[in-house]
């Protein structure tokens, strides 16, 4: 199809497809051969086929307050987004840094506290943290990680470099999403994957059922495994069922378990009870266990806390990893890294603005039109300001919130994020993209080849989150000169 | 290994499932049966309606007995929780919650079907149509049928999900048998007679037995051998005894079955010691509704065996031969489809 790649560019953004020359990228060569090759209607027909994939497979995630239906099919966008190996391979070491220093600051935060007393984190912030879990004092889980699975979302601003823009470190959601992008590629792109040198992506649940399985508190057992969910109305059950079908492991909800006099986590089956080993949970620390966290809690287990403190079940992520999930303790990630490792961070850091510094706070509340600003502990994109498109009413109210809680919120400048080609109507447009990769680390550590890429389909958007309209897109890491 | 839940799950979206199918069936045999009914017979719309136990429910929502409000209220009604679309619906919502267990292509053949119906359900079809959309449903659950023989592990959960299916099989059997009672036919037995036999054959061709009936049944379709075959042919797969023979196969294969084996056997014992009165036409709806009490038992014992969790109940003993060969199974099926 005619890409017409010189009317293409036009923002001053970085787009990874095509540079300021107007000329494919390297690593994007053989895929801008191959679009210019097909015909449009050729492209139309896949895309509707993959649509129709999309909802025969029943790829689905859930809107919040979208009473009507609780599934919604997975917006995909089929061009894929291209990155070099050669720069991911400099990512991919990034990401096991920065996910060892904050597993050794949780350990260290949650023991003793050497680093507050060294004077590197401030013992303030510690005091004020919403997720640091007094319950988990004097805890050392197997190999001191606490934070078992990670998703780090990076940006790539318009000098192209890329950003740590956060550590989703309490139950990061999205990988099934990049498992299942993939496979529709290769049914829709077949040829493709024959021209590319494209790396796959599908060790991801044989390393996820390795890192769980090696935390299982009985040695030498084929450990039994749940997951547990919050149920079919979470918007992340279908990858919560995903991927327990891909790991074997048992789906289960709070009331499919109970915790025994012995302080021995059981799942109810139809013979009765059978332990549990090692419980990879997607509910949020406050469910967990309503004799602990919240007691009108119906999603978790009571007792639950009692048995993991005894050691006889594991727990990933361990309660009170959501510490070192905070926007404001990840300003401190790159003195983290030097703190424990010696070491430079080799993934910068978004600069940060943290409102509980007063010469932070009065440079943020005088220039909000410029900057993004952030709960320190919501995820998902609740509750985020972007200063340049907000109305000066909201911008108003952010800044009440943020002088009657300052702990609470930071802000950063808004970030250009980089651009790439997606299918809009039958014309190929810019639009920004973020990606999230996952890393795993129990006695080893594994990095997905790329990650999740959201986009923000609407023009000039930059909010990329599926709860808000954002699509997705299959992530390639190309061998270059092919 | 297997959740109560779960096995609770995944027996009600067989028997969703299979009530889906059933209706269907019973549907097009009544549009066939309508159209041979001589002049001066007609038809009890309400009859099809207490037949698969909805009269109240029915009563409620219409104002009135008629073809197009009782095909309505059996195929698409969205607040009849007994319609083909909601049983759909409902086995759908079962399947989801078990992707994890049931392989993909059950989930993509569940979800399409559920997708069709949801279309259909728009607007009144009419009788051309529907019978279409019917055929095309029966089909689809039987290539879910069987995708779940051919491509599932024979584990603990493909037992649950068989049990649900022939008890509501069994159930739905005695219910179509009851179809001629629908019919009212004014004077003589001389004109009833051939439209009573009639009625048998339309009997048969929804249940799909008139072949094998008259390959392994009497020569002659009445009443007494129509009942007979679809109470107790051993070999045809939709006869009474026969889905109890297969709920009992199920039931061998699971633990602590011993309250649900004793259910079974009694009612197999009243299949046994029917005698030919027990079968004719004076004793029919007494007998039929016999056996539907009786597989109402199995059910609740089933239930309370192995979905009702006790808090007493105590823990397995670990490593048990078959525990462990059926966990292994578990991951095995899981890491192929990796």
């Amino acid at each position: 199809m005619e890409l017409g790649l010189e009317r293409y560019l036009r923002s001053d953004g970085f787009d990874e497809f095509v540079g300021p020359d107007h000329a494919p990228r390297p690593a994007a060569r053989a895929l801008c051969r191959y679009l210019t090759g097909l015909a449009e209607e050729d492209l139309m027909a896949r895309r509707a086929a993959v649509d129709a994939a999309i909802v025969t497979m029943g790829i689905t995630f859930t809107t919040y307050g979208d009473g009507a239906s609780i599934d919604r099919a997975w917006p995909f966008d089929p061009i894929p987004r291209v990155m070099a190996a050669s720069e991911w391979a400099v990512i991919d070491r990034g990401l096991r840094q920065r996910l060892v220093a904050l597993n050794l600051f949780i350990d260290d935060l949650y023991n003793d506290q050497r680093i507050v007393r060294d004077g590197v984190f401030p013992a303030e912030l510690l005091a004020n943290s919403r997720n640091f879990r007094g319950q988990c004092r004097g805890m050392s889980p197997r190999f001191g990680v606490w934070a078992h699975i990670c998703g780090t979302d990076l940006v790539r601003d318009k000098d192209g470099t890329v950003y740590v823009l956060e550590d989703n470190l309490r139950v990061p959601s999205g990988v099934s999403y990049m498992l299942e992008n993939r496979i529709l590629m290769k049914s829709a792109f077949p040829e493709l994957f024959e021209m590319c040198r494209i790396q796959p992506v599908d060790g991801y649940t044989a390393a996820l059922y390795d890192m769980l399985a090696a935390l299982s508190p009985r040695m030498g057992e084929r450990p039994v495994i749940a997951l547990l969910t919050p149920g079919i109305f979470n918007s992340a059950y279908f990858e919560h069922s995903y991927l327990a079908q891909q790991i074997g492991a048992q789906l289960v909800q709070g009331t499919d378990l109970l915790v025994g006099s012995d302080d021995v986590v059981y799942m109810k089956t139809i013979a009765g009870l059978r332990r549990v080993d090692v419980i990879y949970r997607r509910i949020d620390d406050d469910f967990l266990d309503p004799d602990v966290f919240r007691a009108d809690s119906a999603l978790g287990v009571p007792g639950l806390m009692r048995a993991w403190r005894k050691g006889n079940v594991a727990i990933a992520n361990a309660p009170g990893a959501g510490v070192a999930d905070d926007k404001v303790v990840y300003a401190f990630v790159p003195e983290i890294i030097k703190y424990y490792l010696s070491e430079d961070p080799i993934l910068q850091n978004v600069p940060s603005y943290l409102c509980f510094r007063d010469e932070d706070r009065e440079y943020v509340l005088a220039n909000l039109d410029k900057l993004v600003v952030k709960p320190a502990n919501e995820s998902g994109g609740y509750g985020i300001l972007i200063g340049p498109q907000a109305t000066p009413e909201a911008r108003r109210q952010c800044a009440e919130r943020v002088k009657a809680d300052p702990r609470g919120f930071m802000a950063q400048p808004t970030l250009t994020l980089s651009t790439v080609p997606t299918l809009v109507g039958n014309q190929i447009a810019p639009r920004h993209v973020d990606m999230r990769p996952f890393v795993l680390q129990s006695g080893s550590l594994y990095v997905t080849t790329g990650g999740l890429t959201r986009v923000a389909l609407q023009e000039g958007s930059l909010v990329v989150n599926s709860s808000q309209g954002g699509g997705s897109k299959d992530t390639w890491i190309v061998e270059e000169g092919a | 290994m297997m959740l109560s839940r779960a096995a609770e799950n995944l027996y009600w979206m067989a028997r969703y499932l299979e009530r889906a199918e059933n209706t269907a069936r019973l549907i097009n045999a009544t549009a066939q049966v309508l159209l041979d009914l001589p002049r001066g017979a007609s038809f009890g719309w309400d009859n099809l309606v207490q037949i698969v136990g909805l009269a109240g429910l029915y009563q409620q929502a219409y104002p009135e007995s008629n073809e197009s409000n009782v095909m309505d209220f059996l195929v698409s009604a969205q607040r009849n929780p007994g319609s083909i679309h909601s049983c759909v619906k409902y086995a759908r919502e079962n399947c989801r919650v078990m992707r994890d267990v049931l392989p993909r292509e059950l989930w993509e053949r569940v979800n399409a079907m559920y997708l069709a119906s949801l279309r259909q359900s728009q607007n009144r079809m009419g009788r051309v149509e529907r019978r279409r959309v019917l055929e095309d449903l029966i089909r689809d659950k039987q290539a879910a049928s069987g995708l779940l023989a051919d491509c599932m592990s024979h584990d603990v959960a493909y037992q649950f999900l068989r049990l649900g299916e022939h008890l509501e099989r069994a159930d739905m059997t005695t219910r179509i048998i009851d179809i001629h009672a629908a019919v009212l036919i004014p004077g003589s037995t001389d004109t009833a007679d051939p439209v009573i036999a009639m009625l048998w054959v339309g009997v048969l061709n929804s249940l799909s037995a008139f072949q094998m009936y008259r390959r392994h049944g009497s020569n002659r379709v009445e009443g007494e051998g129509v009942m007979n075959f679809l109470v107790r042919d051993p070999n045809f797969p939709r006869s009474v005894v026969y889905c109890l023979d297969e709920i009992e196969t199920r039931l061998a294969n699971l633990p602590h079955n011993i309250d649900p084996l004793r259910a079974l056997r009694v009612a197999r014992r009243r299949l046994d010691r029917m005698t030919a009165e027990d079968l004719s036409a004076a004793q029919r709806h007494e007998a039929l509704d016999l056996i539907q009490g009786d597989l109402a038992q199995i059910h609740d014992a089933v239930a309370a065996e192995y979905f009702h969790f006790h808090r007493d109940a105590v823990p397995v003993e670990e490593n048990t031969g078959t525990q462990r060969q059926l966990s292994s199974q578990t991951l095995g099926s899981a890491f192929q489809s990796n």
